[in-house]
């Protein structure tokens, strides 16, 4: 339904793309407008689907259907994985790499992602801390060598006195 | 043939330049440790490397992730024989004759038969790659957009039945991945299209960040929701590859042709990657197979089967990459973006415009095939110890590759939220169970869909029909049909079937 629902809306937006309409030919609007009708079509399928005949089983592809059908075969589909989710631990992994995007412009490359790294790692539940830290630093600067010196990609240098420290890496480095 | 031969000479030549090779070497054993780690799938090594490529030449950077795309089809065999821990769904095949035959004592010989059908497979397969890419390409000059339109939707639609616990869910996947390929600015009317007055969506939104954000990102939160537990590894002496004799080997070589032949033909199909070709080729063996009443029990045959077929789809999914532009399997989707990003479009005319950069990918997959061969005999038992590796600093530096490959195609910030935003998205896909793949393909191909939808629209008066009315266009929208009905007629006979008993 809310899928349906956003595809709907889009449909609203699509009609009203604006254009310089040529005689005879269908126009940019055409496309998206196919496509969302594809997909509203898909959702009135299983609305009904679900109305008429309840939650039974979908029609799985082709891939599924054989995976399945052969693990249930054989009976192993090697060790089962963990079942216990934690939301808490996604959204904390979420945010994080949010916060390094948002801080990355400010504090530069080296700066924020060293503190992501180790951030990231002990999220994961990696608890000794030396080999972390020395992790996330020497990562973070075979990172920024990488990508600065030998690809030259100009990462983030980071804002005021943040940008001194990657101008100082940077030199030590040999990048100019 | 003299002339293909000759492309083929000067393609090895190119491989074996010092530089080509390292990178070779380099992506075989990455794809060989992407492929033995749980957390990492081929898919996902192969977006991660991406970035990596965008400082060099063309040539290497399609050495270095076929190389990778070729022995991580290989090296997931061990943990699964080894350890009962497949490192792709690709090789949970394995578990039932490989490790059925490694508890016998037989791991070398297990491991030893692993790697002759992944040679055997790939080098066939790479053969028939060379043979068959110069005459389809030839045909597929011959196509107009009608023909062009009618193959991708093919290629799309093939996906769709394919992949996925519900075909409404995958349908969607791809209606969201064509609808994303269509934000930006038109490229026929110059209309700005669910831009919402971004300035940074009138450029449109990159594939690159769909594919890391989705496959790479979004993999690695799924798994940080459960923890990063790891499956508890057994311990394993000695892990040595011991090499089947002549007499072993010929006995068994229908095994070898059969999984190949299967390999490269699922290969082709667009769509069906390795893991399909490994289920239906272990399933064919144990239905028609000499021994197919032993299969599951630690026969050599179990191991053949998969494994060949896995390795020989690599040169299947080629074909169509190169000839048509159509990627056959998710890694392809992938190689095909390194192509785009390097400024070069597959199709037919690659043999006129770039047959030295396609042969070179060609020899690459040979010296590929040997060279994973060769390191996986020497080397499995030193490679299969990243297994005890932790996987959140693995996770972490995953992260970082994507945020990275996001922001070094454009040097744009707002790419890397966008990646974010994918990541989230690939999540919720993962957890909702709308599959990634057709999400993917959707964003590539959808340009391309586009585009010769119009140009036939515009060239022929609006006349839909001419898709069904030529020849081949209407063939292959027929086959495209079949394909998206064939899941719903197979459902529907199963639980008339079903209900029956």
């Amino acid at each position: 339904m809310l899928v349906g629902a956003g595809a709907g809306y889009l449909y609203y937006v699509a009609a009203r793309i604006q254009y310089q309409h040529r005689a005879d030919t269908i126009g940019p609007d055409f496309w998206p407008k196919l496509i969302l009708g594809l997909v509203i079509a898909t959702c009135i399928y299983e609305v009904a689907k679900l109305r008429l005949i309840g939650g039974r089983r979908d029609v799985s592809g082709l891939l599924d259907e054989i995976v399945e059908e052969s693990v249930q075969e054989r009976g192993d589909a090697g060790p089962e994985a963990p079942a216990e989710r934690r939301p808490l631990l996604l959204v904390a992994g979420i945010a994080l790499t949010a916060a390094y995007v948002w801080t990355i412009q400010w504090l530069g490359f080296f700066l924020a992602t060293a503190p992501y790294l180790a951030a990231f790692i002990a999220l994961g539940g990696y608890r000794r801390w030396l080999v972390n830290a020395a992790i996330s630093v020497l990562g973070a600067l075979a990172m920024m060598f990488f990508f600065m010196k030998l690809v030259y990609v100009s990462l983030p240098l980071g804002q005021g006195p943040f940008a001194q420290v990657t101008f100082f890496l940077m030199r030590v480095m040999g990048i100019h | 043939m003299l002339d293909v031969l000759h492309h083929l000479g000067l393609g090895f030549v190119s491989v074996f330049a010092p530089l080509n090779l390292l990178v070779l070497v380099i992506g075989l054993v990455l794809g060989l440790l992407v492929a033995v780690l749980p957390g990492l799938t081929l898919v996902m090594g192969v977006v991660l490397a991406l970035p990596f490529t965008y400082g060099m030449e063309v040539t290497p950077a399609i050495i270095l992730l076929t190389a990778m795309y070729v022995s991580g089809t290989y090296a997931g065999a061990w943990t699964s024989i080894l350890f009962r821990v497949p490192g792709e769904p690709i090789d949970v095949p394995m578990l039932w004759d490989g490790y059925s035959m490694a508890r016998k004592g037989k791991a070398a010989q297990a491991l030893g038969w692993t790697l002759l059908a992944a040679l055997v497979g790939g080098l066939a397969a790479a053969t028939a790659m060379v043979l068959l890419a110069h005459p389809v390409a030839s045909i597929a000059l011959t196509f107009s957009t009608p023909e062009y339109f009618a193959i991708i939707l093919f290629g799309l639609v093939s996906v769709v039945s394919l992949g996925g616990s519900s075909l409404a869910n995958a349908l969607i996947s791809l209606f969201a991945g064509l609808l994303i390929a269509t934000v930006g600015i038109d490229d026929t009317y110059g209309a700005e299209r669910f831009t919402f007055g971004v300035r940074i969506l009138s450029d449109g939104i990159d594939y690159l960040v769909v594919m890391v954000g989705a496959f790479g990102l979004g993999e690695v939160f799924t798994r940080l929701e459960l923890g990063f537990r790891s499956v508890p590894i057994e311990k394993v002496d000695k892990v040595s590859t011991r090499l089947p004799s002549m007499k072993e080997v010929s006995a068994t070589k229908l095994s070898f042709a059969r999984g190949t032949l299967i390999g490269l033909l699922v290969g082709i199909v667009p769509g069906a990657g390795a893991t399909v070709a490994s289920f239906l080729s272990y399933g064919i063996e144990a239905q028609y197979g000499k021994r197919k009443d032993l299969m599951g029990t630690g026969i050599p045959e179990g191991i053949i089967a998969p494994q060949a077929a896995a390795t020989a789809s690599v040169g299947g999914a080629m074909i169509p990459l190169i000839t048509m532009g159509i990627p056959g399997s998710g890694a392809t989707a992938i190689i095909l973006g390194a192509f785009l990003l390097h400024g070069l479009q597959p199709g037919p005319q690659v043999f006129q415009t770039s047959s030295h950069i396609v042969y070179a990918l060609f020899a690459s997959v040979f010296v590929s095939v040997i060279g994973m061969c060769l390191i996986g005999y020497f080397a499995a038992r030193l490679l299969v110890r990243v297994l005890e590796f932790p996987e959140a600093i693995v996770s972490a530096y995953v992260v970082m590759c994507c945020i990275l490959g996001a922001f070094a195609a454009r040097n744009n910030i707002t790419d890397v939220w966008l990646i974010v935003v994918f990541g989230v998205l690939g999540y919720l896909f993962e957890r909702l169970r709308f599959p990634i793949a057709p999400l993917v393909l959707g964003v590539i191909l959808g340009p391309l869909a586009e585009n010769d939808f119009m140009t036939t629209m515009i060239s022929f008066d609006n006349d839909w029909t001419v898709f069904f009315t030529r020849p081949i266009s209407g063939s292959v929208m027929a086959v495209a049909i079949l394909t998206l009905v064939y899941p719903v007629v197979r459902h529907l006979r199963r639980r008339r079937r079903r209900a029956a008993t």
